[in-house]
């Protein structure tokens, strides 16, 4: 049984994580374009949108905002070497497709709870943006970090921890899993993912 | 509190956490992966020696949930209102003090004891006996700190990740810390070692805990499992990073200058705490010596 207080608030940051897309130029400022990120989910992702829109305006925003090549070879770990060209196509299709579904019905839950950047410093690859997410009844705040990936002045992000648990790492340890689980094969986490990505959208 | 003896043994929970430590010492045993490559693989990856006999308890634990855990947490939900459910996890989290604030100065972390002291002392005052978080208000938030995060700041490995029947993810260190706290509890002495037979005190505190805390999480953790590939190696890796972060003590912002002294306390205490940093370093020695063949 999980006692921790994080997972409630893990999937609001999330919510919050997974949002729209900033125009490029705005970007260049990393603290401004995740204190951009929260209210920007909402405005995209109303409470009106159904179930397949949301996911689809999802992936949109994802492809913008966040490194998903990047965050896909490093959630693949060393596997990442052993696994062919198309093995590699092919799992950063079905990855993103995996994030979409699994994280859009997640924003329906989020309604702009209290978002604050705290701070930002530079990082080796771009930089890290500190912020918080305040709780009622005196409950310590939820402490958000975000990496950020600069290339040519555009910011992606490329991971999300949440009181210290980052969403990256969590999932390289399940894929991971899941792969040692088929017999090292790569190819046994693509067919999970096709089976995963095919079932949540016929639902 | 104050004047029990502090030597009479609470037998019960003696027994029963010999009975979760025993059940989960004996699974253990039988199911390590039998190859050397395969031994390196896990270990490297996950430290899940255990995993077969693990990911087995985790499934009972799941029927358990399922079939017990979550509709008691449905109906806690359903029949108390949002603010008696929070004094409930108010007060449980104000027992907590007391082993929260040993913990926090075996550590040194001096600043945070002060600030457990001062929460308990608000609390249990103007905050009616620990029923509203006015601390908390007060601009003086909870932290968690138990006897595993001890051990782990003094530097204790954390060992191979286990999960305990019903208990849930754990590691040797931190299953070790719980036992530990188990005696200690003050409260637990207090209502054991009476003559009046309050000895079901502590576990009904543990089951209205353990329903609190499930009661929280119900659609964020029916949601991971819904959306995860392999939920046990998910709850694994989340276990496993929120009890590191913890040990890093990443939420305490501190500023430059006094965050360096803090360091240096801690690291200097941990020197003096002689048996466990020992332990450390025999164990430190083993895994090398483990690398080396």
């Amino acid at each position: 049984m999980m006692r921790r207080s994080f997972l409630t608030v893990a999937f609001i940051a999330l919510a919050g994580a997974l949002a729209p897309a900033i125009p490029a130029a705005a970007a260049a400022d990393p603290a401004a374009m995740i204190s951009n990120l929260g209210s920007r989910a909402l405005e995209v992702l109303g409470k009106d949108a159904t179930q397949p829109q949301r996911a689809a305006r999802f992936r949109e925003l994802l492809r913008e905002d966040f490194d998903v090549p990047g965050i896909g070879r490093f959630v693949l770990g060393r596997y990442w070497n052993t696994a062919t060209e198309e093995q590699r196509a092919e799992f950063i299709k079905l990855f993103e497709d995996y994030i979409a579904l699994a994280y859009a019905t997640r924003l329906a839950e989020y309604s702009g709870e209290n978002f604050k950047v705290t701070g930002s410093r530079p990082d080796a690859d771009g930089a890290i943006v500190s912020s918080q997410i305040l709780r009622p009844g005196g409950a310590a705040p939820v402490k958000v970090d975000w990496r950020l990936t600069g290339r040519n002045g555009v910011y992606k992000i490329s991971d999300v921890s949440v009181d210290g648990i980052s969403m990256a790492v969590t999932q390289r340890s399940e894929f991971a899993s899941v792969i040692q689980h088929n017999g090292g094969q790569v190819q046994g986490l693509i067919a999970m993912l096709r089976d995963k990505t095919k079932g949540a959208a016929a639902r | 509190m104050r004047d029990r003896p502090m030597n009479v043994r609470p037998i019960r929970l003696v027994f029963f956490n010999l009975f979760a430590f025993a059940a989960l010492v004996l699974s253990g045993c039988a199911s390590r992966p039998s190859t050397e490559q395969q031994v390196t693989a896990y270990e490297e990856d996950f430290n899940d020696p255990f995993e077969d006999t693990n990911r087995k308890i985790f499934e009972f634990n799941q029927f358990v949930d399922r079939n017990a855990i979550v509709p008691a947490a449905k109906a806690y939900r359903t029949a108390l209102p949002d603010p008696v459910r929070d004094s409930v996890h108010d007060f449980l989290n104000n027992l907590r003090a007391p082993m929260i604030f040993v913990n926090d100065t075996l550590q040194g972390q001096f600043e945070s004891a002060a600030k457990t002291v001062g929460r308990f002392v608000i609390n249990s005052t103007i905050g009616i006996g620990g029923v509203v978080d006015v601390a908390g208000r007060w601009g003086i938030p909870f932290h968690e700190e138990d006897l595993g995060l001890t051990l782990g700041t003094w530097g204790v490995p954390e060992g191979p990740y286990i999960v305990v029947p019903v208990l849930g993810p754990s590691t040797p260190r931190d299953l070790g810390g719980q036992v530990a706290e188990g005696f200690g509890d003050p409260w637990n002495v207090l209502v054991t070692g009476n003559p009046w037979t309050l000895y079901w005190i502590p576990y009904v505190r543990g089951g209205v805990s353990g329903i609190d805390q499930r009661s929280r999480y119900i659609e964020t953790l029916s949601d991971i499992e819904r959306t995860s590939l392999d939920y046990y190696a998910t709850i694994r890796s989340l276990y496993r990073q929120r009890r590191a972060a913890l040990i890093r003590h990443e939420r305490e912002n501190l500023p430059p200058p006094s965050g360096f002294s803090q360091h240096d306390d801690r690291r200097s205490f941990g020197a003096l705490a002689n048996p466990p940093a020992r332990a450390a370093v025999l164990s430190e020695t083993a895994n090398v010596s483990e690398v080396v063949k």
